[in-house]
């Protein structure tokens, strides 16, 4: 696959580069006959933005044949970055100075920068969510944070019950009860780290030494427990931050198609000359 | 604290009114009368047997005795009456028809077009027995009853073979855990004798006549067919071909309820402290390394697990299934150098193997010398599998190697967008046929889908034989208008990969039964999206190459997928070290 994946690749980037060769002798011919370039790239920038748009679109036909959902990842990745080309052919490289036309490069430009960000997290974030303990459906992830806590509560409980002592209890209360009731902040679903499991764990760990029979027990259950919660935590943080990058994504998407069709009618309204 | 009696063999017998006196009538019967009971040990007298493990059946003329593409369970003795055997497929009965291009188009447009306000909507049409077709049913749940409306409209329109008072069928679906042949009817009022394969296997292995008999049988049947589609057969001719069959001999090892042995279900043996080694000491050895290759052996059913000593243990170097064979090796490298070759592997049986054993002169005489110098010297190479131990080990300890259409996930792919979900709900009524969930193994997913079984046991015990193998697609599927919602098939799949679901209207109310007003349930799973076009929609849906079908019961292609697909994304992708944000 590696060298599937490769040819893939080379082919792909290769059928772009072709493109992008074609374009550019096409809008030369045009100038040097006096044909008016912008408005047929115009033309053609809308097609590019269609199709990319239309990948979405494609999941609500999933029972169709119309292509596997790689293939079209595929074709939207590299007509995403012909359209750039594309836009930049037509723009003459400048920064349009009308308004509409300034906004829609500017959602253009973040939509396409948001396009090379998702990029990068759906390649990024697969392998470290593989590196936890378990695998969590997002969905389910809230009532499977509640269970621990619920456990958590019930095993210190339960510790102290036998023990009739309250040291591990204590520190449960202080300490470990907040952290496996709270949800993270914003911070940690941008970039989340487990330097608080690991302060958790460490003092729970110097708890050890005071600790009776029981509720050595019940330490090594809050262990597993507040590990699963870490875990848990991660993949809320790093699965919600792929399904908002999408959302924004396809949100810009629509802005610029809306944008496009705006600037195209306004452009065709605007056109002189004969006809 | 609580004492019961702990139960035992009979203590749920198979048939509830088998009263004593009729096991005892039932010695009189042709098999039973010729058995010698002396040769029953103790423990499992002839005639407890016939009281435990089997069961007096009648039918109605028209009854379905045996379901074409029904998965055996139990053989039968026709004790009074005159059933009819199809010989060839019934149209209607039998839901083997592989879908048309046109019905795939309209299937397939239809699902994408549907607005799934609610799940599961079905018309009264699509869940009804008998709407429009030959079948109807009778009976409630587990103890309903399927029949031809029309028998003699069937026995014009159809090629049958009749069946008299004496005759045993059904004997090698049940023995060799393959889908039935023929749909069976009864043409009049019929008695049988329905033997489940517990007393089927113990019968043949103390009444060796009766065991002759029902080897013959397959012998007849179905051991040429079987030895033609073996490769290493494949040079062949026919009159070898009946030499070789008359030379073969059959063996069974090991335990045929493999599935209440699955790690997590409630038979689990292999939880607890029983370490890898244990595990693999304590499954029968059919064959031992170092000794004498006992002949050419052909899984007929079954697994079998290969490994090789490592120390004091024994490492999984293989796994055999259906139609593969062991011996092969040592017995090339026997015709090669001229000399015994001495096994370099052992066999063992995980759970339970069929196998066919052909003897070693004969394979040596016959087999062998067809498949000239380069094949020979290739197969004496014996080239461990691609598969690392530890995968071996935990696709065999969870039985995954039963699996033809996995779905296997690289997690190190999988963004987890769920599009793989929504496109199985979008196809199937707007309900996921799987769930993203399910052991992990490195960072491979084993999801909870359907994983098409070589040995399907949802399949045993499904009383309108609605769970079945589609005869053209190998596809097993469940027709809904003859599934009674009995839940049979979803508690015996090891896997948990069958749900049971409420079906509703259109309008979105549950649909009830007339009679007791209770919802009707329906089995699901995943079918492949084999009425559809395009082949299955989670893995054409899944935009990062992360979800793979994949055949697992064969060690090759999980081996290259294995080998190139991760290597690959952690060579191309650009992501960080694995977790180092995490840590």
């Amino acid at each position: 696959m590696t060298r599937r994946r490769t040819k893939r690749r080379v082919t792909n980037a290769a059928v772009l580069a072709v493109g992008v060769a074609a374009l550019w002798w096409v809008v030369q011919a045009m100038d040097a006959r006096l044909v008016c370039a912008p408005y047929w790239t115009g033309y053609a920038l809308l097609a590019v933005l269609v199709v990319l748009a239309v990948y979405n679109a494609r999941k609500k036909f999933a029972s169709l044949p119309l292509g596997s959902g790689a293939a079209w990842l595929q074709l939207h990745l590299y007509l995403g970055a012909g359209s750039a080309v594309l836009l930049l052919v037509h723009t003459g490289g400048r920064w349009p100075n009308g308004w509409l036309e300034g906004f829609l490069a500017a959602v253009y430009w973040l939509t396409f920068v948001s396009g090379v960000v998702g990029l990068y997290l759906t390649r990024a974030i697969p392998r470290q969510l593989a590196r936890t303990s378990e695998e969590f459906v997002y969905e389910r992830i809230p009532r499977l944070r509640r269970e621990v806590l619920a456990k958590s509560r019930s095993v210190v409980l339960q510790a102290a019950g036998d023990a009739g002592a309250t040291t591990l209890a204590d520190f449960y209360t202080s300490r470990i009860d907040p952290y496996l009731a709270e949800s993270r902040g914003g911070v940690y679903t941008m970039r989340p780290s487990s330097s608080m499991r690991r302060a958790l764990m460490r003092e729970l760990a110097d708890l050890k030494r005071f600790l009776d029979q029981a509720e050595l027990v019940a330490s090594e259950k809050l262990f597993a427990l507040v590990r699963k919660k870490d875990d848990l935590d991660f993949h809320e943080s790093r699965q919600s931050l792929l399904k908002r990058w999408l959302f924004v994504h396809i949100t810009l998407t629509c802005l610029v198609l809306v944008a496009s069709v705006a600037h195209g009618l306004l452009a065709l309204s605007m056109r002189g000359g004969p006809g | 604290m609580t004492a019961i009696t702990r139960p035992t063999r009979w203590s749920e017998p198979f048939g509830e009114g088998m009263a004593a006196d009729v096991a005892a009538r039932l010695l009189a019967v042709e098999p039973f009368r010729s058995m010698d009971p002396a040769a029953f040990p103790p423990k499992l007298p002839l005639r407890d047997l016939l009281a435990g493990d089997t069961r007096i059946v009648k039918y109605q003329p028209g009854d379905v005795i045996l379901l074409e593409g029904d998965y055996g369970n139990s053989a039968f003795l026709l004790l009074h009456g005159t059933a009819r055997a199809a010989l060839e497929r019934l149209e209607g009965v039998s839901e083997s028809a592989k879908p048309s291009l046109v019905s795939k188009i309209v299937r397939s447009v239809a699902q994408s077009l549907a607005f799934h306000r609610v799940p599961e909507v079905r018309r009264p049409a699509q869940i009804h027995p008998g709407a429009g077709g030959p079948l109807a049913a009778r009976g409630e749940r587990d103890t309903t009853r399927l029949f031809l409306q029309d028998v003699p409209g069937v026995l014009d329109a159809s090629q049958t073979a009749v069946l008299r008072a004496g005759e045993v069928f059904g004997e090698v679906a049940a023995l060799s855990r393959t889908p039935g042949v023929a749909t069976i009817f009864a043409e009049t009022e019929v008695v049988a004798l329905e033997i489940r394969w517990q007393g089927l296997r113990d019968l043949m292995r103390y009444a060796p006549a009766f065991s002759e008999h029902i080897h013959r049988l397959y012998r007849e049947n179905s051991l040429a067919a079987h030895l033609r589609e073996t490769p290493l057969l494949s040079g062949l001719s026919e009159q070898e071909l009946t030499e070789v069959a008359a030379a073969t001999r059959f063996q069974t090892h090991g335990n045929f309820d493999w599935h209440a042995e699955l790690p997590g279900s409630s038979g689990d043996v292999a939880d607890g402290d029983e370490t890898l080694f244990e595990r693999i000491a304590r499954e029968p050895v059919v064959a031992e390394e170092g000794q004498p290759p006992p002949g050419l052996l052909l899984v007929r059913s079954g697994f079998a697990r290969v490994s090789r000593r490592r120390g004091d243990g024994h490492q999984t170097t293989a796994y055999l299934g259906k139609g593969q064979a062991f011996g092969a090796a040592e017995l090339a490298a026997t015709l090669l150098e001229g000399q015994p070759a001495p096994l370099t592997h052992s066999l063992r049986a995980v759970g339970y193997v069929d196998l066919l054993r052909i003897p070693t002169e004969v394979a040596l005489e016959l087999i062998l010398p067809k498949l000239g110098p380069e094949s020979l010297l290739e197969l004496a190479s014996d080239t461990d599998a691609a598969l690392p131990a530890r995968t071996l080990d935990y696709l065999v300890d969870r039985r995954l190697n039963n699996g033809t259409q996995a779905m296997v996930i690289d997690l190190d792919r999988c963004t987890r967008c769920d599009d793989c979900v929504r496109a199985c709900a979008q196809t199937h009524d707007g309900n996921p046929r799987f769930v993203r969930q399910g052991p992990t193994h490195d960072h491979l997913q084993f999801a909870n889908a359907c994983l098409q079984c070589v040995d399907p046991v949802c399949m045993i015990g499904c009383p309108t034989g609605a769970i079945h193998r589609d005869g053209e697609t190998g596809v097993v599927r469940i027709n809904e208008p003859t599934c009674v919602g009995c839940s049979t098939c979803a508690n015996s799949c090891p896997y948990q990969n069958i749900r049971m679901v409420d079906v509703r209207e259109p309008g979105g109310a549950i649909v009830v039964d007339e009679s007791s007003g209770l919802p009707i349930i329906k089995a699901t799973k995943c079918d492949l999206c084999a009425d559809q076009l395009g082949g299955p929609a989670c893995q054409r849906a899944c935009p990062h190459d992360a979800l793979v079908r994949i055949d697992v019961a064969e060690i090759t292609p999980l081996a290259e997928w294995m080998e190139t697909g991760p290597a690959d994304a952690a060579v191309d992708d650009p992501a960080t070290e694995p977790g180092a944000a995490h840590e």
